[in-house]
Order: C-alpha cells, then sequence, then structure tokens
C-alpha cells in the first residue's frame, strides 16, 4: 500500500478500526459478563447499577450450583433392558459415583456432540460421495429431497419425533438426541459438493489398479475430501450443542441433561439467583471455548476450505 | 428359563453395543410389543416382589418439595421403610406442563406427579391419563379431608384423580420498609391483613410519588403466577372469573373492565410483558418492586426460595403479606391445593407401589413431615391418628397466615379449557398493556377462553 | 447395475439416519395435519381432511407467527451477510495475529451456545435493571426505562439482534480467507485499468466469492430458523414474539385441552415445511446457476 493510497483511505480506515474495536468489545462482553459474574458475590451480582469487575473472587455460585442437583456420573444401562425387566427399570452394568448434576450434563453434551459429529461425518461423507461420482436411480430425486429438508426446522416433525423415539425406546436417552442429528441431511449436501471435485481419472486409475470401492474411498476419497470432513466436523458439533429444542422434548430426566438444557432449567427455576445461572453458563462455554482456542487453526482452516472449493 | 432370559439380554446387549454408552433410563417404554427385541425369548414380564421395586415422581416446586436436599430425606426415609426407589425429577413452572406434556405424547409419564388440580383433574385427569385414586379414600379419609379440598380433586364423573396434600391461600406481599419510606403503611391494616381498594390506590400513589417509578408490576410474559393477577383485578371492584357451576368463563365481566382500566391508568402499576409471576417476586426480593401480586405463605417463609431469612428482601427490608384489596376489605382469595397423582402407564406393580408412596406421604405419620417441607397448610385434620392440626404451632408466620385462610374463595381452577383460558388471560394483559381497547381485548380474550371450555 | 448397487450401498447408512429420522417423520407429519389427533386418551383420532388448513387460515397468531418468521429470515440472513462482508474486508489485511484476534472475538458467541449467550441477554434487556436501559439513560439518550422484551415495538428486533450476533461468526471467517484468495494478479490488473475500488470489489472479488456467499446464504438459512431457544428463554411468544417454530410447540404441549392440537400443529408443520422448501430449492437453483 503506497502513500497516496494510505491518505486517501484514512478517514474512512480510521473510522473503521474504531468501530470494529467497538464492535469487538460488544461481542467479547457477554460472555466476559458471564465469566466474571460466576465469581461475583450476590450484592455485586445483584447490585442495580452494574458492578463491571469483581471485587471479591468467590466460589460460592459454582458451590451453590454444585449442591443443588446430584447425578451419578455415569449409567451404563444394558440397552433395550427396560423392555425386559418387570417394572421396566432398566439393568445397570455400571453406575457412577455421586457428583454435582453439572458435571455429568458436561459430560453428556460432550458425548452427545462428538457422537453426532463423527457419525455425521463417517455417513454424510459416505453418501455425498456416492451422490457426486456415482450414477444410480433415484438420484435426482433423493438429492431435491436433501436440499428441500436442509433447512427444515425440527420443531415441524415434532410430535412424530417424539412418539418414533418413544416407539424405540430411546425417549430421555442421549441418543435420542443423536440420531435425529445424524439424520439432518445437510452433511450429504455438504460433501457431495465437496465430493463433485474429486478428479475422475484418480478414481478410474484406482479402478484399473483392482482396488474395492471400499478401498479408494478410505484411502484415496476420504483423503482428498478431508477439508469438507473438517468443515462438517465443526458445523455438526456446534450445532449439536447448541441444539436446545431436540435436547428439550427428547431428554425428561435431569441426570441425561445437556449442559445448556441443565442451564435453561435453572433460569426456569430461580430467575433472581443469578450467580448460580452463570456459573452454569460459564461451565457451559468454557470446554467449547477451549476446545475452539486449542483447534482454532483447523477451524477456521476447515470451514474455510470447505466453502472455497464448495 | 433364567439362563435363556440372561442371554437374550447378552444377544440383546451385543447387537446394540454401540447404543450402551452414557445411555440413560427410558422411564417407561412405551409398549414392548413395538419393539422386535421385545420377542426375544423369556421377555414375558414376571410380577414384582411385592417389596422393591422403582417409581418415578415429578414434582413442581411446591414450597421445598422443589429442593433436591429437602425432598431427598423424605423420599429416603421412604424406600428405607418400603425397599422401593424413587426417582426424582424436578419441575419448574416455567416449562414443566411442556415437559409433562412430551412425556405423555410418547407415553413416557412418570407414575407420580405432585401439583394441583388444574392440572391433575382437570386436564390429565378428564383426559384419560391419570388413575381414578377413588379406592385410597375410605370414609375415615373423607371425614379427614376438607370437603372443598376433596371436592376439587374429584372429576365431574366421580373420580378422584388427586390426592391432596397441602394447601393454602395465595396472596399478596408488600415491602414495609418501603410503605413506611412513603408514609403508605397508613393504609395497610397489619392485624387484620386487608385493605380496602382506596386504600391500595392511595398507596400506590404514595409509593409513586416517593420513588417515581413503577412500585408494583402487572406481570403477564407467561402464565407462571398469573392467579396473583386474575386475584387482583377480580377483587379491586368484585368481579368474577368464572361463573359458579364452572362451566364458562366471566372475566368479561364490566367490574373486571373496571378493574383493568383502573390499573391502566395509575402512575406506578405497569404492565409489564417481560415478566412473568417468578420474575415478579424476583423484582420484589431485588428490592425494585414494592409490593408483590404472587405471593403466599412458602414465599414468605422461604423469599424467593433463596434461602435468606424469613420475610426479608436480599437488602434486609422486611415483606409483610397482605390480602388483596377489595371495596370492602374482604377479598376472595384463591386457594392453592397439591397433592399427587399416578399416571397410567398400565403396569399393575409400578400403580400399586406409587400408591404405597402416595399413602406413606399424604395418610401416615410421615404425613407431618411431608406437608412441612411444602411449607403449606395440611389438607386433613389427621391422618392415621397423627394429629396434623397443631404442627404449624410453634411457627408465628405460620400462625399469623391463618388469618387469611377465611378469605379463600372458590377453587375455580378446574374449570374445562383451564390451559387455554390461561394463555388467553395473559396475552389479553399483553394487549392491554400495549394500549389496545380494553373492552374489545377483554371480549376477545373472554370469547378464546370460553371456545376452550367448550372443547 | 454394478455402480448402482455400490452407490446404494454408500448411501445406506446415511439414508437409514434421513429416512428414520426426517423423512418418515415427516410423512406421519402429514398424515397427522389431516387429523384431528390430540392428546386426549380418550378421543379417538378422526381423518378431518383439509380443516385443519383452513383454520389455520383465519388463525390471527399463525399468521402472525408466520410474518414473523419471514422477518426474522428475511432481516437475518441479508444482514448478517453483508455485516460478516463488511468486517471481513476491514480485517482481512491485517497482521497474522491481531486478525485472528478479531476472527475469535467474532465467533465467540457462536461457541459460548446459545443458552448461555440468552442468560446474559435477557438481564441486559431488563427493563428495571438491565445494563442497556443504564447505558442508555447515563447517556442521556432516553428518559424512562425501555422495556425491550416486553414491548412489541421492540421485542422482535432485540431477538434478531442475539440471533445476528451468534450468526456472524462462521461468515466472517469464511469471507476473510475468501478474499485472502482472490487471485492477486486480476485485482493488480483491474486497478491498472484504472478501477476503483468499488469496482474492484464488485468486478473481480465479489464473483470469485460466490461459491462462499452460498455457502453462507444456506448456513446462515438454517441458523435463522433455529432461533427457538431465544423466544422460549427470552419471551415465550409474548411481545409479538410469535414464530411458527415456536407456536407449533406451544399448540402441542401447552394448548393441550383444545380439540385436535396435535393435527393443528402439525399442519402449521406442513405449511412450513412447504415454505422452507421452496426457499432452499430457489436458493440452490440460484446456486446451480453460478
Amino acid at each position: 500500500m503506497n502513500k497516496s493510497e494510505l491518505q486517501r483511505k484514512g478517514a474512512y480506515g480510521v473510522m473503521s478500526v474504531v468501530i470494529l474495536v467497538i464492535l469487538a468489545f460488544l461481542f467479547m462482553f457477554p460472555l466476559y459478563w458471564i465469566v466474571t459474574g460466576a465469581f461475583k458475590i450476590a450484592k455485586e451480582y445483584n447490585s442495580v447499577t452494574p458492578v463491571w469487575f469483581p471485587t471479591v473472587f468467590t466460589l460460592d455460585n459454582f458451590a451453590r450450583l454444585f449442591a443443588r442437583r446430584t447425578a451419578p456420573l455415569w449409567e451404563l444401562a444394558v440397552p433395550f433392558s427396560a423392555l425386559f425387566t418387570a417394572d421396566k427399570t432398566p439393568i445397570m452394568l455400571s453406575v457412577g459415583p455421586t457428583v454435582p448434576a453439572a458435571i455429568r450434563w458436561l459430560l453428556n453434551t460432550v458425548f452427545m456432540a462428538v457422537m453426532a459429529m463423527v457419525l455425521t461425518c463417517i455417513t454424510a461423507s459416505m453418501a455425498g460421495y456416492a451422490l457426486a461420482k456415482k450414477r444410480f436411480p433415484g438420484r435426482a430425486l433423493l438429492f431435491s429431497l436433501i436440499v428441500c429438508a436442509m433447512a427444515l426446522p425440527k420443531q415441524v416433525i415434532l410430535i412424530p419425533l417424539i412418539k418414533e423415539i418413544s416407539a424405540m425406546g430411546l425417549w430421555d436417552n442421549i441418543w435420542s438426541v443423536i440420531f435425529p442429528t445424524v439424520g439432518w441431511p445437510f452433511g450429504v449436501f455438504l460433501m457431495k459438493q465437496f465430493s463433485e471435485g474429486i478428479p475422475g481419472e484418480i478414481l478410474e486409475a484406482a479402478r484399473i489398479d483392482g482396488a474395492s470401492e471400499w478401498r479408494t474411498f478410505t484411502t484415496i476419497v476420504v483423503d482428498l475430501v478431508k477439508p469438507g470432513i473438517g468443515a462438517l466436523a465443526i458445523f455438526t458439533f456446534i450445532n449439536s450443542w447448541n441444539d436446545y429444542f431436540l435436547q428439550l422434548i427428547m431428554l425428561g430426566s435431569g441426570n441425561n441433561y445437556t449442559i445448556s438444557l441443565g442451564i435453561a432449567t435453572l433460569q426456569a427455576e430461580t430467575s433472581i439467583d443469578v450467580g448460580i445461572l452463570m456459573a452454569g453458563a460459564t461451565l457451559a462455554a468454557i470446554p467449547i471455548i477451549a476446545i475452539f482456542l486449542a483447534f482454532q487453526k483447523y477451524f477456521t482452516q476447515g470451514i474455510t476450505m470447505g466453502a472455497v472449493k464448495g | 428359563m433364567k439362563i435363556k432370559r440372561i442371554l437374550a439380554m447378552f444377544l440383546a446387549a451385543f447387537m446394540v453395543a454401540s447404543l450402551a454408552a452414557c445411555g440413560g433410563q427410558p422411564a417407561a417404554p412405551s409398549s414392548p410389543a413395538s419393539t422386535p427385541e421385545a420377542s426375544a425369548p423369556g421377555s414375558t414380564p414376571e410380577p414384582a416382589p411385592a417389596a422393591g421395586g422403582s417409581i418415578t415422581l415429578w414434582t413442581y416446586p411446591i414450597g421445598n418439595w422443589g429442593q433436591e436436599a429437602e425432598v431427598k430425606k423424605l423420599t429416603d426415609a421412604f424406600t428405607a421403610e418400603t425397599g422401593i426407589e424413587v426417582k426424582v425429577e424436578y419441575l419448574a413452572y416455567a416449562d414443566g406442563d411442556d415437559k409433562v406434556n412430551a412425556a405423555i405424547t410418547g407415553g413416557n409419564a412418570p407414575d407420580l406427579v405432585m401439583e394441583g388440580p388444574e392440572r391433575l383433574v382437570a386436564n390429565w385427569g378428564v383426559n384419560g391419563h391419570m388413575v381414578d385414586l377413588k379406592d385410597m379414600l375410605d370414609d375415615t379419609d373423607k371425614k379427614e379431608i376438607q370437603e372443598s379440598v376433596l371436592a376439587s380433586c374429584t372429576a365431574p364423573d366421580g373420580a378422584v384423580y388427586e390426592y391432596p396434600l397441602v394447601m393454602t391461600a395465595h396472596c399478596m406481599a408488600v415491602n414495609l420498609d418501603a410503605f413506611k419510606e412513603a408514609g403508605a403503611d397508613q393504609y395497610l391494616n397489619l392485624e387484620t391483613r386487608t385493605w380496602t381498594t382506596d386504600d391500595f390506590l392511595k398507596a400506590v400513589d404514595a409509593l409513586y410519588a416517593k420513588y417515581g417509578q413503577t412500585v408494583g408490576a402487572v406481570y403477564c410474559a407467561g402464565q407462571g403466577g398469573d392467579q396473583g393477577t386474575r386475584v387482583l383485578i377480580n377483587n379491586l371492584y368484585g368481579g368474577t372469573f368464572t361463573d359458579a357451576a364452572h362451566t364458562k368463563y366471566t372475566w368479561d365481566d364490566p367490574k373486571n373492565i373496571q378493574a383493568l382500566q383502573k390499573l391502566k391508568e395509575i402512575n406506578g402499576i405497569d404492565f409489564d410483558a417481560s415478566l412473568a409471576g417468578g420474575d415478579e417476586i424476583a423484582k420484589f426480593y431485588q428490592g425494585i418492586l414494592k409490593m408483590a401480586f404472587c405471593w403466599n405463605i412458602a414465599q414468605q417463609k422461604n423469599p424467593n426460595s433463596a434461602n435468606g431469612p424469613e420475610g426479608q428482601t436480599q437488602t434486609g427490608e422486611e415483606i409483610a403479606f397482605m390480602s388483596f384489596p377489595s371495596q370492602d376489605g374482604t377479598a376472595k382469595l384463591n386457594g392453592g391445593i397439591w397433592g399427587f397423582g399416578i399416571f397410567d402407564n398400565g403396569d399393575a406393580t409400578r400403580i400399586e407401589n406409587a400408591k404405597k408412596f402416595i399413602k406413606y406421604m399424604a395418610d401416615s405419620a410421615h404425613t407431618v413431615e411431608a406437608v412441612k417441607t411444602a411449607n403449606y397448610f395440611p389438607v386433613r385434620s389427621t391422618a392415621e391418628g397423627t394429629d396434623l392440626s397443631g404442627i404449624w404451632a410453634d411457627d408465628k408466620t405460620m400462625n399469623d397466615y391463618q388469618i387469611l385462610m377465611p378469605f379463600l374463595g372458590d377453587y375455580y381452577q378446574v374449570t374445562k379449557g383451564w390451559a387455554g383460558a390461561r394463555t388467553a388471560w395473559w396475552n389479553m394483559l399483553q394487549d392491554v398493556g400495549e394500549g389496545q381497547d380494553i373492552a374489545t381485548v377483554v371480549a376477545a380474550g373472554v370469547a378464546e377462553a370460553n371456545a376452550a371450555a367448550a372443547g | 447395475m454394478r455402480e448402482a448397487r455400490t452407490a446404494y450401498l454408500f448411501l445406506l447408512p446415511s439414508l437409514i439416519f434421513f429416512v428414520g429420522f426426517v423423512v418418515f417423520p415427516m410423512f406421519i407429519c402429514i398424515f397427522y395435519s389431516l387429523t384431528n389427533a390430540n392428546m386426549n386418551a380418550k378421543a379417538a383420532t378422526e381423518f378431518i381432511g383439509l380443516l385443519n388448513f383452513q383454520k389455520l387460515l383465519s388463525d390471527k397468531t399463525f399468521l402472525e407467527a408466520l410474518r414473523n418468521t419471514f422477518v426474522i429470515v428475511l432481516v437475518s440472513v441479508p444482514a448478517v451477510c453483508a455485516f460478516s462482508l463488511w468486517v471481513s474486508s476491514a480485517i482481512y489485511k491485517l497482521s497474522g495475529p491481531v486478525l485472528s484476534a478479531f476472527r475469535c472475538i467474532f465467533y465467540l458467541p457462536v461457541v459460548t451456545g446459545s443458552v448461555a449467550v440468552t442468560v446474559v441477554w435477557k438481564w441486559m434487556y431488563d427493563n428495571y435493571t438491565g445494563i442497556l436501559n443504564y447505558v442508555l439513560k447515563g447517556a442521556g439518550l432516553i428518559e424512562k426505562n425501555i422495556n425491550w422484551l416486553g414491548d412489541s415495538k421492540y421485542a422482535l428486533w432485540c431477538i434478531i439482534l442475539i440471533l445476528f450476533t451468534t450468526s456472524v461468526g462462521q461468515p466472517i471467517v469464511l469471507y476473510v480467507s475468501a478474499l485472502g484468495n482472490v487471485d492477486a494478479t486480476q485485482i493488480e490488473a483491474a486497478k491498472v485499468d484504472g478501477a476503483t475500488d468499488f469496482q474492484v470489489f464488485w468486478n473481480v472479488k465479489w464473483p470469485q466469492m460466490m461459491p462462499t456467499t452460498l455457502y453462507i446464504l444456506v448456513i446462515t438459512t438454517i441458523n435463522s430458523f433455529q432461533c427457538f431457544a431465544l423466544i422460549q428463554l427470552l419471551t415465550s411468544g409474548g411481545s409479538g414474539t410469535n414464530t411458527v417454530m415456536y407456536y407449533i410447540y406451544y399448540t402441542a404441549f401447552k394448548l393441550t385441552e383444545q380439540f385436535g392440537h396435535f393435527g393443528y400443529a402439525n399442519a402449521m408443520g406442513v405449511i412450513l415445511a412447504i415454505f422452507i422448501g421452496i426457499l432452499s430449492a430457489v436458493q440452490f437453483k440460484l446456486a446451480a446457476e453460478k
């Protein structure tokens, strides 16, 4: 950038930087307020005029949050065992030690988001490849179905979904939020767009070398669409983490809540106890932000390459 | 037989091994026949032994029945005596109904639910989801339980869908220190806890003159705590909410319209669509609002469920409970009745166990503890020989509060279409708050409610 | 033939979930929408044809919800796109750490989680103690507290604003890298030809970013339909913030005494699905043309 250009851009440049910095503060503010609020004493978080920074740091909010509800750290049930027992209680393989429910909620949430992510990536990359590179009857129909269903909010199928999941005996089970997430066709759409870019010659060469379809997929295709899988993984992870609605209608008992649902319940129960809410929100936000910062490079790379190629 | 059964289980376990991790418990799968696994050998359920087993209880925050630490004491004692495990879920008023309804939709309703007749009887009971508890009530019980309470727990067809435990009268509360500061305490009669409409309006004027801001909120963000707004508006000029036979809604009564007009125009009272009952209590507890219309004895004893000192706001100001204002000072208060109901999940063993739980909590020597946990008054004089009339004898607040009980009015919450009527009510209040023509929106609201009542 | 079989095998795992948890429930939904199904265990479910749809067309609440849903989507999607494009073009030339810091900051609300963010916004919008009123009053911009979430003049916009802050993170990241990847020689060539900044942007950069823009349009649309949590937790659909998504839930689980409420809720679902299907198809047609 030469000098005259700088001068020409001067006023606009300065102004945009100022606006950007202000916006940056506004975007950071909710998180800042959550985290500082979690450590404030009651007088400060309830103050009518905002207290910008805690004068006394306290862990009392976390203590109250942890004492409020308890849950076993894990409950490994024999799948579908509830269908066999006389009073329809599932048989437990193993039940963990009793811990604050918030810890269990976190564990549930991580398990849910990771499982949804892994399953979506596997099924969507396979399906996307088939849609992009194979010719088969029904292809056009399937693809338009996927496009139309992509943005469909889950509220539309609220009642049938509850009935279906219940009939499968999965209601109030963490898998009841994983399966519908995996079924959402956005992933297939994304992976199809990516797989379009795979050069046909490479696939042809692999075929001539005598590689099986599965081998071609696992060694060549997966490698080529890796950025897409990265983008999809991030998208699914965050979406599943934030999919409050599905969690709300599917998870009935406190032990099986996710952290989002747990906080929403806290808010419904104690609108005054801002301290406990902030502590809960901090617990919910920190792990995912830590994951984000640790994998920041992959986050931005994955999404980016995905979009540019797609 | 047994080995086969275990084998079948293992087979099933392997087939769906991936499902094992972190799995929760489906409360009660709708019907075993709907899944193929159920046809595996040895799946015929054997009747459970008389002792043992497990039940689920979903409870709304009724006094301390919403606090895990307190409820656990009660359920642990019950488990120790009967061997029946109780799994408790705590619901909030904001979304508790939705949760129960979502569960019912999939056939996953809990065994027991603790709430009032408006839900247990008028909604879930009449709609065929609850078990008739008539067989739990013998002649002694019928004598011991207050007649009006039992009537509220009984559906029109005579089925009893709720076994009542506690009751109270909902009232309002004032911030006594703020009233004194504004010179408005002269309008309060702390002996009788009553005041007239004129006194109330003068008090609001005095408070507004002093603080220059909203001192009381007609909250209408949702249905939560709406008994407060209903009773306030009904009593101000003596209007009614339903007819005496509980067949239709009558809040288009000109007296109610007059009350709405008065509340709308007076400075210091605000129709606030950002607050629901719970939020109003919170703002009152913070000392921002100087009066709360969503109040009762449990709140008085543990304001805002914050486990702070009894009868004090967060800043230590004194809270006084009051009856609602009316023209002659004798208001018709709205009652609250709470008790247990059993969802019919088609499993005789679980129903039996749930009945044992009800008997234990609501009609035995342990009823004292169950009632005290709720912070309300017992609905019966004696329970299996244990006298309940004096359980709050050593508690001054509870004794003082007795003075409001004679003002208990009609328990009209069992009118048909209740859930729809509540929705119409808060939507109507929002419209009034937005400045729409009061007579018009009231007429529209009542029409909607009566449409719900007609089914 | 062999190719088709392989394709089906590759599609199978995905299809099991897609058909099982989206397509099949959608068909049931259509079926229910033609009945008076409800929660009442005693009432039989009857086929009532298109009656539910007829009723919906004259249901004021539904029409308002439908309108709000469109307002949310039609406002937030372009706003998110335009805003993220502006932010990206302002930051993409900044040095590495600064750029990365900005990117992270704008991404924060996304990863904080919508429920956690909602808790803070509820407090910020509070009528009595909210920071927004505090600041505006302090700055002398307003005289009386504004009841942000309790006033139908503001409530919907307040919700759109939260939705906006939780939506721009991803688009900014995408645009930053898309701008970085624009062919530099073409820009130089254009400048040599005497093109203004705007012309460079419009004729060179914008066409190259088209795929990114379309991807952003799709994900932002998906996001905008996910505003359920905000509405349930902040206004319960009151103060003129009802959306079809919330009204479906409300009809299904709150208005349980309304006769045939399940059928009615499903009919709303069908209407919403039709609108969204059309919207997606149009978006995709555009994508295919470019």
